[in-house]
């Protein structure tokens, strides 16, 4: 049997608020998740939102993360708690250079077990030609979904995603 | 038709100036590459660079987050002939630091290529790589890289500050997005 699946692949053929997956099947072990993304705002780089759910996405107080991130030349962590989503990257928007996304991956493991709250490893780049602060980012982040429900909703959302954005879901089994 | 092929496996044996991939397939929507590399770099560290479809220029830029021993610290650099990806990599310290080093002392690192066929992007990659050394002067970085160019992308080529040294390995996956 593969060890990877493609769930789902969407690229945008205009702008969107969001790419959502909906009944992903609970049969695979892990979620992996590989993300093409730009926003059409203008005050980039832009936080990024990664929302799950069972049934529909959960819009509570339930996320939580730790990140390690720079856009200056000395990188920070934080733990934002009580947050409507889970963050930790970041998006290249309208204000950076043309034609140019941002690069994020996220892993999410034992996504389909009801015993325990869901993690997340969170891994995203804004790149871009410029070296002044604040026009760049780089982050890594550990997230938590504070419920045991299994995930069978992800949603990737940031102001407005723009044309071209993609992301692809990817199930993971082990042996 | 598996979702992560193996396109090419380059080993080195004997010293490289670089590792090239050609004639890459447009029919993966990313790719990835997992090395395991030395370079002869006179130093415990060295700084890999990545070119694609054989452009210089000055067309890369390339930033990153990176500790190096318990110093943490991020930079960014812009307008070059290539992008620092990954941005470390295990040096061969002959002279100075071949105290630090034993034979089998490599630099891992895994490089993402999203949509790297698709023409209405430019090249942008991330990283996460560093040395591996036997003793002090270890370092890590995530890094990304920006060519901009939105070419489709058919060649890679993998140099540093120095050559690539024996033992050196180097393969590229394609990720089916269907």
């Amino acid at each position: 049997m593969a060890a990877f699946t493609v769930i789902g692949h969407t690229e945008l053929s205009g702008s969107a608020a969001s790419i959502e997956f909906t009944s992903i099947s609970g049969s695979y072990d892990h979620l992996y998740i590989q993300a093409s993304l730009r926003t059409t705002s203008s005050d980039s780089p832009r936080g990024g939102s990664l929302q799950l759910g069972n049934g529909s996405v959960d819009t509570g107080t339930n996320y939580s993360w730790t990140q390690l991130d720079a856009w200056t030349s000395t990188p920070a962590s934080s733990h934002p708690t009580g947050e409507t989503y889970l963050g930790g990257f970041k998006l290249v928007g309208t204000d950076a250079l043309a034609d140019t996304f941002s690069s994020a991956t996220f892993w999410i493991p034992n996504y389909a077990n009801t015993a325990n709250f869901k993690q997340v490893l969170v891994s995203g780049v804004c790149p871009n030609n410029s070296t002044t602060n604040y026009e760049w980012h780089l982050g890594v982040a550990g997230g938590l979904w504070s419920a045991t429900s299994a995930v069978d909703v992800v949603k990737i959302s940031c102001d407005d995603l723009a044309q071209y954005s993609t992301v692809t879901l990817y199930g993971v089994t082990g042996a | 038709m598996a979702v992560i092929e193996a396109i090419a496996t380059q080993y080195l044996e004997a010293e490289a100036a670089s590792v090239t991939f050609s004639s890459i397939p447009t029919t993966y929507e990313h790719l990835q590459i997992r090395m395991s590399a030395r370079s002869t770099y006179n130093y415990f560290l060295a700084s890999p660079r990545l070119t694609f479809n054989g452009a210089a220029g000055t067309a890369y830029s390339s930033h990153d987050m990176k500790g190096a021993s318990s110093t943490a610290s991020a930079a960014g650099s812009t307008g070059e002939a290539w992008t620092k990806i990954p941005r470390y990599t295990t040096g061969n310290g002959d002279n100075n630091y071949a105290d630090r080093l034993q034979t089998g002392d490599y630099g891992p690192a895994v490089i993402d290529i999203l949509d790297y066929r698709n023409a209405n992007k430019n090249t942008t990659v991330m990283a996460v790589g560093g040395a591996a050394l036997t003793t002090t002067g270890l370092a890590v970085a995530l890094a990304s890289g920006l060519f901009d160019d939105t070419t489709v992308i058919t060649s890679i080529t993998l140099d540093s500050d120095g050559s690539w040294m024996r033992g050196s390995e180097f393969t590229l996956y394609g990720l089916n997005s269907s």
